[in-house]
């Protein structure tokens, strides 16, 4: 085991510096540059001052220094500045990301709090009325994009009730009351999202093991239903559905882009695209290595998990 | 459940022998057939797949207008007889391009999942078949892909290549691959454990034969899966594009760019400019997921040994 | 961003198109008398006044406004951008040294009267080589630390203007300043390099702000702190979330500004802001055409709508007219002719808009131009335009590309009825590119692309130099529409050097009239829009080339909330 986890890290380091190779590469070849749209359709600059911001942001240099010299400051954890805006990289990572932690961590507590009941239901009624309707509940949840039910959300709360969230961002701790009212809608509409794939996972694995020949023992032996699927199946049911809501992530993390646009809260996603969008490197590159490495351990922990629950894995 | 449709979900986990395999490849389709008679939302999910390919196909047939024929006068007209889905911001005629539309969304669709899995396959085959260095460094690049965030990818990819649709496919393309050659190559590496396999390798057969008569049938029902999903995905994707101003371009008549450009923007003066657009997106995401779904019931093995 | 622009004649537009959409709909085109949007158009054409005057009610201290805005500042040094995210709060922290006229002293939305800011007074030497301007005296800087309240004098002006001229965006403008006395703590002297009437107008413009030297000399750059004499004090900036601005309660014009504070929350997306609007977190908020407006006005019958005034139009087609086939003159031509722009205004801006000219009318003519007046190359005939094409070279067409950046949803409209009039009457095939901002802004003033650009004017500009001189002199960094004409230069630069207002008025007719005969920058149709007040906002309203959510924020130290 101990081997096989040095191994497993080993293999990590290089899946990330490919990761930073790519984006890195990407964010170069990109057309446009920050520096032009940051003097606001001026027109005022000369080559020589661009010249001179240039050399100040040590973008003059050849890639592959700059490449080696972002390399050195994400390894010594300085990311640098902005070029946009000059900030701190970390001062905006610092002020970003509790806002999308938050915000998925409460998608996801909402897209269980609907998939798993409609899973369990779905499965134990499979192929009945109450499947379809809860399956169709869930995977219509897929079929919309983000933004378009975002948009709706916000438009009928205004029309209808007088009220959308507050905007202005502000910290759970600052007032609590008034961040969860920022955060529950927008986070009802991704997690109505992600209650899709984690609802499927939850029928398929709930419906193999109601299967299994300990369950069906225990129902031979008269238990009463409902005890039997919340005794024993749900509890080994959900350990791959946990695998799934892991592995959502990234998905989580496509819909903070958009819902956290629409919703004018300030998180990872946002940053991340308007970042791409003036195209400045150095944001871009953090944000994007800091996830990469963030799924990059995740799945390590998982695959851990599991070659410790099963011990033939480690010998593959 | 019936006999042969155990056989043939063994089929799939395992693998047939040679005489056996284009039996299986019938009994599969067999198979499918008695699971969509069996279930009524995999059947109308289909039906409705069938209805846009349709539809895309007889799109100058069934459309009544041309879809990029402009009557500025008649610009947001509601539904009426002679516009049954209204008129957009410049006076085009909205079902005329919402049929056209569905030619780009498959096509989107197709190429995408298309470049993707065929790439994913490639990758995956190689990978498992051959194991070793080779397999050993490309898994780490399609690990390092995967760890980028697909639509931050996408929108990356399109940025540089400029945004057109054709651009979003291949962002969207690229975005699927390390995900298929992940499963194609797990599904190699358990077809390789058969002793059929060990068998050709034996008999000294080519790489290339053993690969596309044996191990390849394996491998398309998880694909295929995988596939009928990624369809709908890559129609949300080539829309969150186009909201993000990096999609289809105008005039083109992409659902997705109807519903996050006109629709969004007048969908109060003209709610029809986003319903239809956004059913049209919902309902094929929809039909491809639930589909997906029917795939899988229909030929996955663990889901099936109910007995 | 061309945030801010231009106008609309609707005096006397407005009518001739009421009347012609009221013929065509009596005509008996029923899908568009059936069209909601025609019928409010119809309506609403004129009901929107074009002006709010001033409140005669006494004005009432307190409250705190809100707006939700697109944009958010990349950062505070007005040295290093001209972005609508900064100005539209940096004219509230930082005085001009002279501004024009605020919307509740004005006499109408085109009033582009001078009037003193940090500057009590000015005078100007014959040849306009030397101005002098003579500062209001006890003016103090904000009471924040490092300034604490120190009283303002000449040498700030001195040490910000050269600072100006040393780094940044505004080097171009403050180059042309080759000295600058201080002969006393109230007095600036500037002496200009060549003769120049247009100084003062310069030293209005919304981005000619003065900051305090201290912070400069301190911090080394403006990046983190906006410290100024204003009547706002900048309390609160993050990112992404918003700005608050307090009151500054020792602000040299006693009284003012009336509200306690403004808060800015950056809203990216159009749908929330309009939401937000609705619900009361925005007291004001601009949006794009009449039926927006009747569509709020369904959720709140009470609001007050401004329909701003269009005094030019920011965007045009631009051409590559240093490269064949844009180089000769009857293409350009032939292209202007075959464009129906009046379709343009009675559609996608449902008759409220302009068929659009570059230079604010008010500077040449009393009234808004009319159609006729452009002359003949900007009739729409397509027949014409088909054989002048021919007769360049052009029988059968050509294939071209378009880029653009959809600043808002009728431009991607208009795009697109562009390039079927010119498949249709030319048999030009145009490939659009819709491009991401920092793509298309990179590529549009870098004079390298070839083909067509959805081309902007910056939107920050109200004084008749910038407009003309700066945008279309062949030297200019922000010649962006390329335009390359002797003529133009040479009456550009005697523009800047008549100090008679009769005459500059006839030049600079003449070069309007020139830019219309030879199509160098092929204006669009545009609309300035409405800007929207809750009912209880005062003094907020909009003037020609300054919208209050923009470039003309210095207005709301005139706002007041009557609740």
């Amino acid at each position: 085991m101990y081997k096989y986890v040095i191994r497993r890290v080993m293999l990590a380091v290089p899946v990330l510096l490919l990761s930073s190779v790519i984006v890195f590469g990407l964010m170069r070849v990109m057309p446009g540059d920050a520096l032009t749209v940051l003097m606001g359709e001026s027109g005022n600059i000369g080559e020589k001052e661009l010249a001179k911001l240039r050399k100040d942001l040590r973008l003059d240099l050849p890639y592959h220094e700059q490449y080696l010299l972002w390399l050195w400051q994400m390894v010594s954890l300085s990311p640098g500045d902005s070029l946009f805006t000059g900030e701190p990289i970390t001062v905006s990572l610092r002020k970003a990301i509790p806002v999308t932690l938050e915000l998925t961590a409460l998608a996801m507590i909402l897209g269980l709090a609907l998939a798993v009941p409609i899973g369990v239901l779905s499965a134990t009624r499979q192929d009945t009325p109450s499947d379809y309707a809860g399956r169709m509940v869930a995977v219509s949840g897929l079929s919309f994009p983000d933004f378009w039910l975002g948009t709706l959300v916000i438009t009928f709360a205004a029309i209808w009730f007088k009220w959308i969230p507050p905007i202005g961002y502000v910290s759970f701790w600052e007032s609590p009351t008034r961040n969860l009212q920022q955060f529950l809608l927008p986070a009802a509409v991704l997690g109505f999202r992600l209650s899709a794939a984690t609802m499927r996972m939850t029928r398929s694995t709930v419906l193999e093991v109601l299967r299994e020949d300990y369950v069906r023992t225990a129902w031979a032996k008269g238990l009463g239903g409902r005890i039997v699927v919340y005794k024993h199946a749900l509890k080994n049911a959900l350990i791959p559905v946990v695998t799934v809501v892991g592995g959502q992530l990234g998905v989580l993390l496509a819909g903070a882009v958009v819902i956290e646009t629409i919703f004018a809260l300030p998180g990872m996603g946002r940053l991340t695209v308007e970042a791409i969008l003036y195209r400045d490197y150095p944001v871009v590159q953090t944000n994007v290595m800091l996830v990469a490495a963030t799924l990059v351990t995740l799945n390590l922990v998982v695959d851990l998990t599991y070659a410790w629950l099963d011990p033939r894995i480690r010998y593959r | 459940m019936s006999g042969d449709g155990a056989t043939a979900s063994l089929a799939v986990a395992t693998a047939p022998p040679r005489a056996a395999a284009r039996a299986e490849s019938i009994s599969r389709w067999r198979l499918l057939w008695l699971t969509l008679r069996r279930k009524p939302l995999g059947a109308a999910a289909a039906g409705l797949i069938m209805l846009l390919v349709l539809t895309a196909i007889l799109a100058n047939v069934l459309a009544p207008y041309d879809p990029l024929e402009t009557h500025p006068e008649i610009r947001l007209t509601p539904p009426s007889r002679e516009h049954l889905f209204g008129t957009d911001d410049i006076g085009r005629d909205v079902l005329s391009r919402i049929i056209y539309g569905s030619r780009i969304s498959l096509w989107v669709g197709l190429l995408a999942v298309g470049i993707g899995t065929l790439a994913g396959m490639i990758i995956g085959l190689v990978c498992g078949y051959w194991e070793g260095r080779l397999d050993l460094a490309l898994q780490r690049l399609m690990d390092a892909v995967q760890a980028i965030p697909g639509l931050i990818l996408a929108l990356a990819i399109v940025s540089v290549l400029t945004p057109n649709t054709t651009n979003a496919m291949l962002a969207i393309a690229i975005v699927i691959i390390p995900g298929n050659s992940r499963i194609v190559r797990g599904a190699v590496l358990s077809a390789k454990q058969n002793r059929y396999v060990e068998a050709a390798e034996a008999l000294g057969c080519r790489h290339l034969h053993i690969l596309v008569r044996h191990i390849l049938p394996n491998v398309t029902a998880p694909i295929l899966i995988i596939a009928s999903i990624w369809l709908g995905n890559a129609i949300l994707i080539e829309a969150t594009l186009s909201f993000l101003g990096l999609g289809t371009q105008p005039p083109t008549p992409s659902w997705g760019l109807m519903l996050s450009s006109t629709g969004r923007a007048f969908m109060e003066q003209a709610p029809w400019l986003a319903v239809f657009p956004g059913l049209a997106i919902s309902l094929a995401v929809l039909a491809f997921n639930l589909f997906g779904d029917t795939l899988r019931d229909a030929w996955d093995p663990k889901l099936r040994r109910k007995g | 961003m061309p945030t801010q622009g231009s106008n609309g004649d609707r005096s006397g537009v407005s009518r001739r198109q009421f009347l012609r959409r009221a013929g065509g709909a009596a005509a008996g085109l029923s899908a568009f008398a059936l069209a909601r949007p025609s019928r409010s158009v119809a309506q609403t054409a004129s009901p929107y006044p074009e002006w709010i005057p001033a409140s005669t009610k006494p004005a009432k201290r307190g409250g705190t406004l809100t707006r939700a805005s697109a944009w958010d500042p990349p950062m505070l040094d007005p040295r290093m951008t001209q972005s609508v995210g900064l100005f539209q709060f940096a004219g509230l922290t930082s005085n001009r040294l002279v501004r024009y006229t605020f919307a509740d002293e004005a006499a109408g939305p085109g009033d582009m009267g001078l009037k003193g800011d940090l500057a009590e007074s000015w005078t100007t030497s014959a040849d306009h080589r030397i101005w002098t301007f003579k500062l209001r005296q006890g003016v103090k800087w904000q009471n924040v630390p490092p300034l604490n309240g120190r009283e303002l004098t000449s040498a700030d002006i001195k040490y910000c203007f050269e600072a100006y001229a040393k780094e940044g965006v505004q080097t171009f403008n403050f180059k042309e300043i080759e000295g600058i006395e201080t002969p006393d703590k109230y007095t600036v002297r500037l002496h200009m390099q060549s003769p120049n009437v247009f100084v003062a107008q310069a030293l209005a413009e919304p981005i000619s702000i003065i900051f305090a030297r201290e912070v400069l000399e301190e911090d080394g750059d403006l990046k983190k702190r906006c410290i100024g004499t204003g009547p706002f004090i900048l309390k609160e900036h993050t990112r992404k979330v918003k700005v608050v601005l307090q009151r500054n309660p020792d602000y040299w014009d006693k009284g003012r500004p009336y509200v306690d504070e403004y808060v800015i929350l950056s809203t990216p997306d159009a749908a929330t802001r309009t939401a937000a609007f609705r619900t009361g977190q925005a007291d004001f908020i601009h949006v794009a055409s009449p039926s927006e407006v009747e569509v709020l006005r369904k959720t709140n019958p009470n609001l007050v709508a401004q329909s701003y005034f269009n005094a030019l139009t920011p965007f045009g087609l631009a051409m590559s007219q240093d490269k064949p086939p844009f180089s000769d003159v009857r293409v350009r031509r032939a292209l202007a002719m075959a464009i129906d722009r009046q379709r343009q205004v009675d559609t996608v801006y449902e008759g409220h808009g302009i068929l659009g000219w570059g230079v604010p009318y008010m500077y040449y003519q009393d009234k808004a131009p009319t159609a006729a007046q452009f002359g003949p190359w900007w009739q729409y005939k397509p027949a014409e335009a088909k054989k002048l094409l021919a007769e360049a070279g052009h029988p059968n067409g050509f294939s071209t590309t378009l880029f653009y950046y959809e600043y808002f949803p009728q431009m991607t409209s208009q795009v697109q009825l562009v390039q079927a009039d010119l498949k249709k009457n030319l048999n030009i095939d145009v490939k659009i590119s819709k491009l991401d901002y920092t793509t298309y802004y990179g590529r549009y003033v870098d004079p390298k692309w070839e083909g067509l650009s959805w081309g902007f004017q910056s939107g920050h500009a109200v004084g008749l130099d910038e407009r003309t001189y700066q945008y279309m002199h062949s030297k200019s960094t922000k010649n962006f529409f390329r335009v390359n004409d002797p003529q133009i230069d040479e009456l550009t630069t005697k523009l800047r050097q008549t100090s008679d207002p009769k005459e500059q008025r006839a030049i600079t007719k003449r070069i309007v009239d020139r830019e219309f005969d030879q199509v160098l920058r092929l204006w669009m149709p545009y609309d300035n829009g409405f800007m929207i007040f809750q009912p209880h906002m005062r003094n907020g309203a909009a003037l020609a080339l300054r919208r209050t959510d923009a470039y003309g924020s210095p207005q709301i130290a005139r706002v007041w909330l009557d609740k």
